[in-house]
């Protein structure tokens, strides 16, 4: 079996997710992709699935053209993905789930699978419902479903991301009998390390391009990191402002206490008044269930929250902002905004609560959303237009500005940049500036590493849930926040600057 | 052994014994509702519901909706009365009515697929446009004087106690059960509705599934349709009209899930038979029946919402289950401060 990619891009919305890949790869073979988020990597297993259409190139299977139109031909084909998140049918049982779609006798297909799970060593009742299965179970029930397809590639996107070490350890020894069967695989990880350890070949991405391809022997941790890199990043690091805080004097605005909750672990942070604390690690890392559950939409499991030395664990939302903290989400359209909503009227909502008893006192609303338009240059017609209608970066902009209008001591910003265009990202990074001048303790969730670089005083990096490095001013590096958070750092490889 | 644990296991299993439980606490208090003869009325009088409820099954298990049923049942009716009643056949009297019923369950489908309408919307325009047309199509008037033997169809009774009509309705309503869940394509039906992503990545057509489960909803509509006029005799303009809520109602009592995925048509049929009698326990009972719709809705209202309860439980727990499996168990690395 032989797959060819051949020149495949695919635009979105004018931003490229794809831009010329091409990759030939001959089974048996296992092929780790290892990128950052964005970098490309699911879209590309979506299009050699025919769940998404390439806007230009081509696949050849065995040297033959193939138009993946759709999951259905692709399957035919003997490509078989396994999402990230397993897709399967929850009401239905294992065996159900692994036989749908084929109208061969109950009696043979159940033979089949049998065999099929008995080759592996894998045992599991199959008349268990899908929804009683652990996520590991759940993948493996999507690979056999797989391999009674005959799969010839299997494609595995991510699959360890949401697996224990234990349910790990069991699906590489899988994919190691897998890859003795002839079949081919290929791996997406966020982690270095697992690379080494199973893969025969690897294709670093970044920015829709890959950037690094081969046989594993013959790169090192040093090459791959390298790879994930922009090639313009090792300028940048050189530059650093100088303006040390000096922490003795100060007293943390902010402060968490052995907390745990559900996604993250033991996490021992604190953020000064005029400080910007950097919070880099890669998607899945519990940064995001970290803030929610500080903010008191998720429940807390164990240890402190303090603010201003002041305990606030498990407050709700509402006690936790006029306590003086405010978070802007990560995905301002599911959380942040009111679309239909007046530009306005989106800056002032937060204000609403202090603005009155009754009646809205609406010129002082006025007053406060005209403030802010102008200080943060937001780019509308008038207060009165839709708030759906402004571009990413100005949409992004006033929600900063309705957090600003509670006046609090602590902001967590959560991915304030994602899907932004430049300019509004300068802006952007200028109210996180202005911000810090007025005393406000800033925790700068982001996994954009050079946007951490640019600002933050100080960096924690995320890994599996738990805080894993800490890097003060001078070793934040773009090469540190990426091994870190990619779970390859190791103390001194590294040189600070050049 | 294995057999009685999968019967006690099964949804409908809960539904049967509130179907059981409604009959013996109504002939505590009137123990004529009891009587053979009077059972025997109500499970006939049933038939019309289990019907729509089967077909909208369909649609339910997709995940979908259908508002428009009642009227497709009114618009059937209608026209295949007045083909009666005018000569035709009763052979072109049940073509048209079908036709009427595939008509419409294709405009539903390819409304909801391929325009994306939510099914909710498109279905209650349907509503509107197909009531409107019984009007226009019968002049707002009554179609009466369907022949007397087609009417008499519906009196003849199998070994004097099942109608016919009932009967047939069991053994069809039998068959859909064993295609729904003993064949290839059958199955696609729940699958879309429980996992409409999955269902797409193993090349199952979602989009034809849909439109297939709207077509049959039709088709039972109109055979519902067909029913109603035989068994009373006249098509109003209003003829089917809220029938909709009933054979809502009484597939989630029979254990269908709103969510999609889940629950049989042999449910749906249990739920049909406590949704028919709940007018008769109301008069036996000596309530006025004009309680009838309230109690359907109130049913409804609660079993959807403790189902959803459940779910949303179910939900939040396999989310934090999944976040605390992403966490190191034991501190991975060292810190450099």
């Amino acid at each position: 079996m032989e797959i060819k990619l051949e020149n495949i891009s695919k635009e979105y919305k004018n931003v490229k997710a794809l831009d010329n890949i091409n990759l030939a790869i001959n089974s048996p073979a296992m092929i780790g992709f290892v990128g950052p988020n964005g970098a490309g990597k699911s879209t590309l297993m979506k299009i050699i699935m025919g769940i998404y259409q390439q806007d230009a190139g081509t696949i050849y299977l065995n040297g033959e053209k193939v138009n993946m139109s759709k999951p259905s031909v692709a399957l035919a084909h003997g490509i078989y993905l396994v999402p990230q998140e397993p897709m399967l049918f929850p009401n239905m049982s294992v065996e159900e789930n692994i036989a749908i779609g084929f109208s061969d006798k109950k009696k043979e297909l159940h033979t089949r699978i049998v065999e099929i799970m008995d080759q592996l060593g894998w045992n599991i009742r199959l008349d268990r419902k899908a929804n009683t299965l652990s996520i590991a179970e759940q993948q493996l029930v999507e690979i056999v479903r797989g391999l009674l397809r005959n799969a010839n590639i299997l494609i595995l996107d991510e699959p360890t991301s949401s697996l224990t070490f234990n349910e790990i350890k069991s699906l590489f020894q899988l994919i190691e009998d897998l890859k003795k069967k002839g079949i081919c695989i290929f791996y997406i990880t966020h982690r270095l390390t697992e690379v080494f350890e199973i893969a025969t070949h690897v294709a670093i991405m970044r920015d829709g391009m890959i950037t690094l391809k081969g046989s594993v022997i013959n790169f090192t941790k040093e090459d791959l990191i390298k790879g994930l890199l922009p090639p313009e990043a090792k300028m940048k690091n050189t530059e650093k402002t100088e303006d040390n805080i000096e922490y003795s004097k100060l007293k943390p605005a902010f402060e968490t206490k052995g907390f745990s909750g559900y996604g993250f672990r033991d996490i021992n942070i604190e953020v000064y008044p005029g400080e910007i604390l950097g919070v880099a690690g890669v998607v899945g890392a519990g940064r995001t269930e970290f803030a929610t559950t500080v903010f008191g939409m998720d429940e807390v499991k164990s240890g402190q929250v303090f603010l201003g030395g002041e305990d606030i664990t498990g407050l709700s939302t509402r006690q936790v902002l006029d306590k003086g903290l405010n978070y802007v989400p990560e995905d301002r359209h599911l959380n942040g905004i009111f679309k239909i909503g007046e530009v306005g009227v989106n800056i002032s909502s937060a204000f609403l609560r202090n603005s009155s008893k009754f009646f809205l006192n609406t010129k002082a609303e006025k007053q406060l959303a005209d403030k802010y338009i102008k200080d943060f240059r937001i780019k509308v017609t008038g207060q009165d237009q839709i708030m759906g209608s402004l571009s990413g970066g100005n949409q992004q902009k006033a929600v900063i500005a309705r957090v600003l209008s509670t006046s609090p001591k602590v902001v967590i910003l959560d991915e304030p940049t994602r899907g932004i265009d430049a300019g509004a990202r300068c802006d952007v990074y200028a109210i996180i500036n202005q911000l810090k001048k007025q005393g406000v303790a800033v925790l700068l969730i982001s996994s954009d590493f050079e946007e951490i670089v640019e600002l933050s005083d100080r960096v924690v990096t995320m890994y599996q849930g738990r805080i894993n490095y800490r890097f003060n001013k001078k070793q934040i590096t773009l090469d540190n926040l990426t091994a870190a958070s990619f779970g390859v750092y190791e103390e001194d490889a590294y040189e600070i600057g050049e | 052994m294995k057999l009685v644990n999968r019967i006690l296991k099964a949804r409908e299993i809960s539904s049967l014994a509130f179907l059981v439980a409604m009959f013996l606490i109504v002939g505590a208090v009137n123990p004529t509702f009891l009587q053979v003869k009077n059972l025997f009325l109500t499970f006939n009088g049933s038939v019309v519901y289990i019907l729509l409820a089967v077909g909208i099954a369909f649609v339910i298990l997709c995940g979908e909706i259908d508002v428009s049923i009642g009227a497709t049942l009114g618009l059937s009716a209608a026209v295949s009365a007045t083909l009666l009643r005018d000569g035709s056949s009763w052979l072109a009297a049940i073509i048209a009515a079908i036709a009427v019923g595939v008509t419409i369950g294709l405009i539903n489908g390819i409304g909801v697929t391929v325009f994306k309408v939510p099914s909710i919307i498109m279905t209650l325009g349907v509503n509107g446009v197909v009531r409107g047309s019984i009007y226009v199509y019968t002049n707002g008037k009554w179609v009466e004087n369907v022949p007397f033997e087609f009417k008499a169809l519906s009196q003849a009774t199998f070994m004097n106690a099942l109608t016919y009509f009932l009967l047939g309705t069991i053994i069809l309503t039998v068959v859909v059960h064993f295609i729904l869940t003993k064949t290839k394509k059958g199955r696609y039906f729940a699958a879309v509705g429980d996992n409409m992503s999955g269902a797409t990545l193993i090349g199952i057509p979602v989009e034809g599934t849909k439109i297939v489960a709207y077509i049959a909803c039709g088709i039972f509509a109109a055979l519902a349709g067909l029913m109603y006029v035989s068994r009373v005799g006249f098509v109003t303009p209003t003829a089917g009209n809220g029938y909709e809520m009933k054979a809502i109602a009484a597939c989630v009592l029979g254990g269908i899930s709103l969510a999609g995925g889940v629950g049989t048509v042999i449910g749906a049929a249990i739920g049909s038979v406590i949704m028919s009698s709940i007018s008769r326990v109301l008069v036996f009972l000596q309530f006025s029946s004009d309680y009838d719709n309230t109690i359907t809705g109130i049913l409804l209202i609660l079993i959807v919402v403790a189902d959803s309860l459940i779910q949303r439980r179910l939900a939040e727990k396999a989310r934090r289950k999944r976040l605390s499996a992403r966490t190191l168990e034991e501190v991975g690395g060292g810190s450099n401060e």
